[in-house]
């Protein structure tokens, strides 16, 4: 067993929990019905999944430039991605008619979660 | 009803008022003449035709219509089109038409141009003509936007709507919001600065005027978004955004008219075209890209200011 084929390994394995992630994700987006469900299931795909992708291609890369490289949009997205998802929900929460059809308040007493 | 309509119009205004005028009524009517009066009038209602009916009668059949009217449109569009790719020259095969301007571009492009991107060669230099008309493109939108919907003073209506307008863009100000605060911080001066990488390196890697004007263009926008309207008012107005834009567009259009000019009547134009893969390399390439870069950045910036609160300047509070 060498060294390369030990990267390899590290690689596979890696790259599929991220597309394991990215399924979930995909089936999430599809199958949800409300937004800030839908957005989790998005925000999965696209900090789990990014994270473990671009690891694997960091471990199969081997020069050190591409390995910052490939640092740039694991940084970009880990920013950008959840910054978008906090306006997305902050638009639904304070536009939404029918928020608390889909949202229960905890410790509010209240059964019809109003 | 139409019998009721009828019978009423036949009756003369003064037999009505007659019989009005002497007290004279007639009996009342008995249990069967109602009954009969009840016939009728179902008889009556049950003739008139069913408007309803007639419509969706018609909306049918015009649907049977537009379906085989659809139908033999697509047949024959299909077919003509099978019949065109038929046509077409084979793949792999050279095609002495159409390969001639491409070849041309290719051998030829890095020393009659002087930009190792050939693309950029392509559209700042033998198709600059096209990429002035997108140029003019933008501004004419940025200037139709501009008209519709710039807020100023001298078209302020009432006093109401210059609050309204302004209430309504700080509820709406997400300026406040640390999150997008931090973000801003930390990402509108890399990606201001990558904007301009972008722009300055258009004809020696991919990139150019329309890529690196459009990065610009975010970055000003995630800018205003993140620190407020108030911070980017102090370098950056709607006065200085149309200057800008049209000096771009007259610098743009002179250059290549210098260009064409003196290309077609076998001038010598005197432009250095650099060493090839230099950043001051290409001729007029360089120049052009940051001429296109800055109308992009300034039409989406302004695009995104004009929508969101209808001006680029914040003139309108005093």
């Amino acid at each position: 067993m060498t060294p390369e084929w030990i990267r390899f390994y590290i690689t596979a394995g890696l790259i599929t929990i991220a597309l394991t992630g990215f399924a979930f994700s995909v089936i999430g987006v599809w199958r949800f019905d409300y937004i800030l469900n839908r957005m989790h299931a998005g925000g999965i795909g696209d900090t789990f999944s990014l994270f473990f992708i671009v690891s694997g291609l960091m471990v199969s890369a081997s020069a050190p430039i591409v390995i910052l490289k490939l640092l740039l949009p694991l940084l970009f997205m880990w920013f950008s991605s959840p910054t978008s998802t906090h306006f997305l929900s902050q638009t639904e929460y304070y536009t939404s008619g029918h928020l608390f059809d889909h949202v229960r308040r905890r410790n509010s007493g209240d059964t019809n979660g109003h | 009803m139409k019998k009721i309509f009828q019978k009423l119009e036949s009756l003369s205004s003064s037999e009505i008022m007659g019989n009005i005028l002497d007290g004279s009524t007639e009996p009342d009517p008995s249990r069967e003449q109602l009954k009969e009066i009840k016939k009728e009038t179902i008889k009556n209602l049950e003739e008139t035709p069913d408007f309803e009916a007639i419509v969706e009668r018609q909306r049918n059949s015009f649907k049977y219509l537009y379906f085989t009217a659809a139908f033999i449109g697509s047949v024959c569009l299909i077919g003509v089109l099978l019949y065109l790719v038929s046509m077409l020259p084979q793949y792999g095969v050279e095609n002495p038409r159409t390969v001639e301007v491409v070849k041309r571009y290719v051998e030829h492009g890095l020393e009659e141009t002087g930009a190792v991107n050939i693309v950029s060669g392509m559209i700042l230099d033998y198709r600059a003509f096209d990429t002035l008309g997108e140029s003019h493109v933008l501004f004419t939108a940025l200037i139709c936007v501009n008209i519709l919907l710039r807020i100023d003073i001298k078209n302020m209506r009432t006093d109401y709507e210059d609050y309204y307008t302004i209430k309504r863009d700080v509820y709406y100000d997400m300026s406040h919001d640390g999150i997008l605060r931090l973000a801003a911080l930390v990402f509108s001066p890399c990606i201001l600065t990558f904007g301009i990488y972008v722009l300055l390196n258009g004809q020696i890697s991919p990139g150019g005027g329309f890529s690196g004007g459009a990065v610009l263009g975010a970055g000003l926008i995630l800018m205003s978004a993140g620190f407020g309207f108030d911070k980017v008012d102090k370098i950056f107005t709607l006065k200085i955004n149309n200057i800008v834009t049209f000096s771009a567009l007259t610098f743009y259009s002179f250059a290549k008219g210098y260009v064409f000019f003196t290309g077609a009547n076998g001038i010598e134009n005197h432009i250095p075209k650099g060493t090839p893969g230099a950043i001051l390399s290409g001729g007029l390439i360089l120049p052009l890209d940051i001429a296109v870069g800055i109308v992009v950045a300034c039409t989406m910036f302004g695009f995104y200011s004009l929508f969101r609160r209808g001006s680029v300047a914040s003139k309108v509070n005093d």
